[in-house]
């Protein structure tokens, strides 16, 4: 058996919804803020880090290898080196895993990984048309013939391209990850009342422990106006006395026709940044160190790009094979909410046989999933999904609500555009 | 030994510069004269074609005159015929038979960018230390080889005068735009990029270029100068009220220069210059010079201690002090962490901070994203977790005693073995506070004033247990921020606060005696503070002011105490500036004075200007005289910069001791006798004042 990793601590700022109260910090300032923090916390030397690791997806064009302009401005010495990792919504998850396997073949003994999205700051581009009417443009010397180019121009010049919708789209089935959720509704015959409940649960949870002070254990809080004097402390995400009422009143946002997913039983667009630090479990003994938890063992796996949603089906089958264990050793599961329908999918999927044998290469079901232990603080839904960030924020989410609970094992799980699916078993103690 | 050394080589001659046995050239009368001893063999020397003017020192080419020659300069005529050689001797370099050209790379003022005004051409470096200018008004003198003329012909009158009466010294890049130099070049390209120049210089077509670069007088500069004079005389008189000659000289020499034949304009140069190097004002400002350069480099503890590296910093309490602090660690690239109560106390803390910095932008100083990154730097906490790093920590909390003391336990508890905790206490003393303390040597005063960014001074207080490493430490941490620092004997209100309250409350007293607020502040700032002591209580805050003062009270007993109106002011809620009323009423930028507070004056008697002048700075001459018997500070010349950066007392009066001299100390002494009959005992003279009234001393010997 491998040595575990122990993940010393971890933070993460608020989540704000997009356009909103975090829109005008870019990626690479959000994520430096709370790298910076989470090292202070921790309170090694920041010279005696190996490297620092960041999940980021929109990758902003004005900050290349985005992970190293966080850790410069974050603090880090310039010898410290650092880069960026993309695996879609898992982004901030494979900067942990690729840290793992870096830890564990010896190629340096302690790493900041991380993961940030500035969903606020996806930019919006021209099209190819107007990309061409510029570079005739640059090209035509005369001022008759900048005219000439210019003449060209029409109203459709303008249409832009959304870099977020772009971003949201698989490539390859041009499908929307609305419309894979929508399929995965189909498939499994979920419907519009049982995806807003669960989107209703997730929101009362997420108050609830908002109330409660859970999230504040895990958040570092952050000047997002220094010239007003503004701080941002809480999510501002969770919608309080959410009601089915309201829910029920939203038009379907992917299939307007006869679709049932909605921005209320989606997940929301939010921008944030979380971030870990990690060794080996002996190191961190060797330095006296208490780690917040540790993280056991991690398996990505693939599928159909256009039922994505259920990666965590396909990857939790791997996780459960490389480890020996059940479905019923784990005492807490964090299952991304990328969409209400996808979740129940998963709920479904875990529990059929049927499904275990066609898909997941097993003669018996992956074990039920139990509902009491699962999202216990809300999610995606209510939270929000800043992709590159969901990642890192799932494992410390886990291991500081394992901690609260007194339990030892924990799931991380989440579902990644692209067709591909995360698993993490997580350890406390 | 010779300061010059001349190579010729492919009929390139170089006049090499290099002053033997210093860091830094400057041109002496000695030095000049050995330049003229060259300049006049050069002149007949057939085999050249250009002549170089370089310099071997490291990042100076020359540093300027040598000031200690013009300090000494007593009477008008010598001084006159001294500089009129001088001009002489840089006017040979232009009558030499072929192209002369300064290279100049580092530091390049006074005499020194004269001469290189006298050369033809000018070709400059980007090197950082790069420095051009004329700034001799800072010594109360004007250029006096040529430099005014010479640079008025070069850049024009407007932006000659900007840079002689503002005394700016400009990097390279910048004077090549103002067209100060033909060309400015990276320190690393100068071989060949002065080789291709010189060949430019020889090649008619390719002169005639760089000439074709050069300045070309505007329609204001032909057919209006006299509005460029109205102006920067009306900015002169805003900046200075008239009390600094050395400007207006400069103004007034261009005026009657303006259309006069250079050899007429050159004499009545040196006429100007040597009325004002003559006077109180540049001998003053020469000794504060002096004054300046020797605290820089005073190290205040014995050899051989060094600073200990300061890279993470700690700020407990993000009040006004404390968000000044946090700006100006950041702005020094230190990495800081503010630690206050509650995060809204934190965000709140960022405005100041956030403003402060857009101002440095808007100075374009540093660029938005550089200030992004220094901000970036900025941690904050509600508890004292990550100050385990911190190599000093800053306290800036309220004044108690009790709450300080528990920061300190704390603090001791969290941060590393050698980590320093500094107080910036305005009045508490230090030694008390450090009681109870595990380790005390590390414990130290570092008393910033407000707003830090802007006033230039910090108070470092050392305890009776104050190691000397932790003193060392301070005060390098202070030099790297810009300031200036003066380390100060632990008494209550430390040095300035000590003799600057003296003089606030005795202007409320003749506030109470019957004295108008607006004519006191009037007469003040006529006698050259910035600020009238109304004025300057309002912006400070009464309340914080008063607090102060019966610190003092507590301290120095009777002859502190404070004045019992300020406690009925304090009462009536007016607070100053930050409540919009105090003395006067603010409204936006307009300020009116508060009947509410000349209602509750028993009567209104009119005062002389003198009487309140003389009342006003004898109560602080005379509490300055007792720090330095105390020796609170080290000598007279430090205390008197100390209230310069810190109160902004004068400098064209050399500092407020300065002034106590010339007064003369019997007539300080006759004076403080006379108010002590009239006003009691606050004004007993001070022993080292009736020592020094009876052994016909003063405060600066020699």
């Amino acid at each position: 058996m491998r040595e575990r990793i122990a993940v010393i601590d971890g933070l993460r700022t608020p989540m704000a919804k997009a356009s909103g109260k975090l829109k005008n910090m870019q990626a690479e300032s959000l994520c430096a803020h709370v790298v910076s923090e989470v090292a202070l916390r921790v309170g090694l030397d920041f010279d005696s880090y190996d490297e620092v690791i960041i999940g980021n997806v929109a990758q902003p064009a004005h900050a290349a290898n985005i992970a190293r302009v966080i850790a410069l401005k974050a603090g880090f010495g310039e010898h410290v080196p650092a880069y960026t990792v993309h695996r879609n919504c898992a982004s901030g998850m494979e900067s942990i895993t690729t840290a793992t396997d870096k830890i564990l073949s010896g190629r340096g003994e302690i790493y900041m990984a991380g993961g940030v999205e500035s969903m606020s700051n996806i930019p919006i581009f021209f099209n190819k048309k107007m990309s061409a009417l510029f570079e005739g443009l640059f090209r035509s010397k005369s001022f008759i013939e900048k005219i000439k180019t210019l003449s060209h121009f029409t109203p459709s010049h303008l249409i832009p391209v959304v870099g977020l919708m772009q971003g949201l789209t698989d490539p390859l089935t041009g499908l929307n990850m609305g419309n894979t959720a929508e399929i995965l509704a189909q498939d499994f015959g979920i419907s519009r009342r049982e995806q807003d409940e669960f989107a209703l649960a997730s929101h009362s949870k997420a108050e609830r422990a908002q109330k409660d002070g859970i999230f504040a254990h895990e958040i570092a809080p952050i000047i997002r106006n220094a010239q007003r004097g503004e701080i941002m402390v809480d999510d501002d995400g969770i919608r309080h006395g959410q009601n089915m009422e309201s829910l029920t009143k939203l038009r379907p946002f992917f299939d307007k026709r006869n679709g049932t997913v909605t921005a209320g039983n989606s997940s929301q667009i939010s921008d944030a940044a979380a971030a870990v630090v990690l060794m080996s479990e002996s190191k961190a003994k060797e330095m006296g160190l208490t780690p917040l938890g540790y993280v056991k063992e991690y398996a990505y796996a693939g599928l159909d790009p256009s039922r994505m949603g259920l990666g965590p089906a396909y990857s939790t089958a791997k996780i459960l094979e490389m480890t020996g264990m059940k479905m019923s050793d784990i005492e807490l599961i964090e299952l991304n909410e990328a969409f209400a329908a996808q979740v129940i999918a998963n709920l479904a999927a875990f529990e059929s046989k049927k499904y275990a044998q066609t898909h997941l290469n097993r003669t018996e079901a992956l074990g039920s999933i139990d509902t009491n232990i699962l999202n216990v603080n809300g999610g995606g839904i209510a939270l929000g999904h800043p992709v590159g960030m969901t990642g890192t924020r799932l494992v410390i989410h886990t291991l500081k609500e394992l901690r609260r609970r007194n339990k030892n094992v924990g799931l991380a799980t989440l579902c990644i555009g692209g067709g591909q699916g995360a698993s993490l078993i997580l350890e406390v103690e | 030994m010779s300061a010059f050394n001349l190579h010729v080589d492919n009929e390139i001659a170089t006049l090499m510069f290099d002053m033997p046995d210093s860091n830094v050239n400057l041109l002496s009368i000695s030095v000049m004269q050995e330049l003229e001893s060259h300049l006049d063999k050069l002149k007949s020397q057939k085999d050249i074609d250009v002549l170089l003017f370089r310099s071997a020192k490291e990042g100076i080419f020359i540093a300027g005159a040598d000031i200690s020659e013009i300090q000494s300069l007593n009477n008008e005529q010598e001084a006159h015929d001294i500089v009129k050689q001088g001009q002489m001797i840089l006017s040979k370099i232009r009558a030499l038979p072929f192209y002369t050209i300064a290279v100049i790379d580092g530091a390049c003022l006074g005499g020194g960018f004269e001469l290189a005004l006298s050369c033809n051409y000018r070709i400059s470096t980007q090197n950082p230390k790069t420095k051009i200018g004329l700034p001799e008004v800072n010594l109360g003198v004007l250029p006096g080889f040529g430099g005014t003329q010479n640079l008025k012909h070069l850049i024009g009158k407007q932006k000659a005068l900007e840079l002689i009466l503002g005394a700016k010294m400009i990097n390279g890049l910048k004077a090549e735009k103002l067209k100060m130099v033909d060309a400015c070049v990276p320190v690393g390209y100068l071989d060949f990029k002065l080789d291709s120049f010189i060949q430019a210089v020889l090649d008619d077509k390719e002169r005639a270029k760089i000439d074709a670069r050069r300045y070309k007088k505007n329609l204001l500069e032909r057919f209006a100068p006299d509005l460029i004079y109205h102006f920067a005389l009306k900015e002169v008189m805003k900046k200075t009220k008239g009390n600094y000659p050395a400007p207006l000289e400069v103004i007034e020499l261009f005026k009657k220069t303006d259309k006069l034949p250079m050899n007429e304009a050159l004499s009545l140069e040196v006429y100007a210059f040597a009325r004002l190097s003559v006077t109180e004002v540049s001998k003053n400002l020469i000794s504060l010079f002096y004054a300046s350069e020797k605290l820089k480099h005073d190290k205040f503890v014995k050899d051989g201690i060094a600073p200990q590296y300061i890279e993470n910093v700690g700020v407990i309490g993000g009040g006004v002090m404390g968000g000044g602090i946090v700006w100006l660690f950041s702005k020094i690239d230190k990495f800081v962490r503010l630690k206050d109560l509650n995060y809204d106390a934190i965000a709140a803390s960022f405005k100041p901070i956030s403003k402060a910095y857009s101002e440095v932008v808007k100075r374009k100083r540093l660029t938005k994203r550089e200030v992004e990154l220094k901000m970036g730097h900025i941690s904050y906490t509600t508890d004292y977790k990550g100050f385990h790093n911190a190599d000093i920590v800053v306290e800036a909390v309220i004044e108690n005693t009790e709450i300080k003391q528990s920061v300190y336990k704390d603090l001791e508890d969290v941060v590393k073995e050698d980590c320093v905790i500094a107080s910036n206490t305005s009045s508490l003393s230090i030694s008390m506070l450090s009681e109870g303390m595990e380790k005390p040597e590390r414990f130290i005063g570092m008393h910033f004033f407000n707003p830090v960014a802007r006033m230039p001074l910090v108070e470092v207080i050392a305890g009776d247990k104050t190691s000397d490493e932790t003193i060392a430490t301070v005060i390098k941490l202070a030099r790297d921020s810009g300031k200036t620092v003066i380390l100060v004997g632990d008494c209550a209100g430390f040095l300035v606060n000590r003799i600057l309250l003296t003089y606030i409350n005795e202007c409320v007293r003749m506030f109470r005696e019957g004295a108008s607020i607006v004519y006191i502040d009037e007469t003040i700032e006529e006698f050259g503070m910035p600020m009238g002591p109304f004025t300057l209580a309002d912006e400070v805050g009464l309340d914080v002011g008063y607090k102060v003062s019966q610190v003092l009270e507590e301290a120095y007993g009777k002859r502190m105490t404070v004045s019992p109106i300020l406690k009925e002011i304090i009462e009536m809620k007016l607070l100053g500036k930050k409540g919009k009323k105090g003395f006067y009423v603010y409204n936006g930028k307009e300020k009116h004075i508060n009947k509410e507070i000349v209602s509750i004056q028993p009567r209104s008697r009119p005062y002389s200007k003198p009487e309140i002048i003389d009342r006003a700075m004898l109560i602080m001459i005379n509490e300055a005289a007792r720090v330095l018997d105390e020796k609170i500070i080290k000598d007279a010349s430090q205390l008197d910069m100390a209230m310069i950066m810190g109160t902004g007392f004068p400098p064209f009066r050399g500092g407020l001791l300065k002034y106590a001299d010339s007064l003369g100390i019997e007539k300080v002494h006759m004076l403080l006798v006379q108010l002590e009959e009239k006003y009691g005992e606050r004004f007993e003279p001070a022993r080292l004042i009736v020592e020094m009234a009876d052994n016909k001393e003063t405060f600066y010997k020699g």
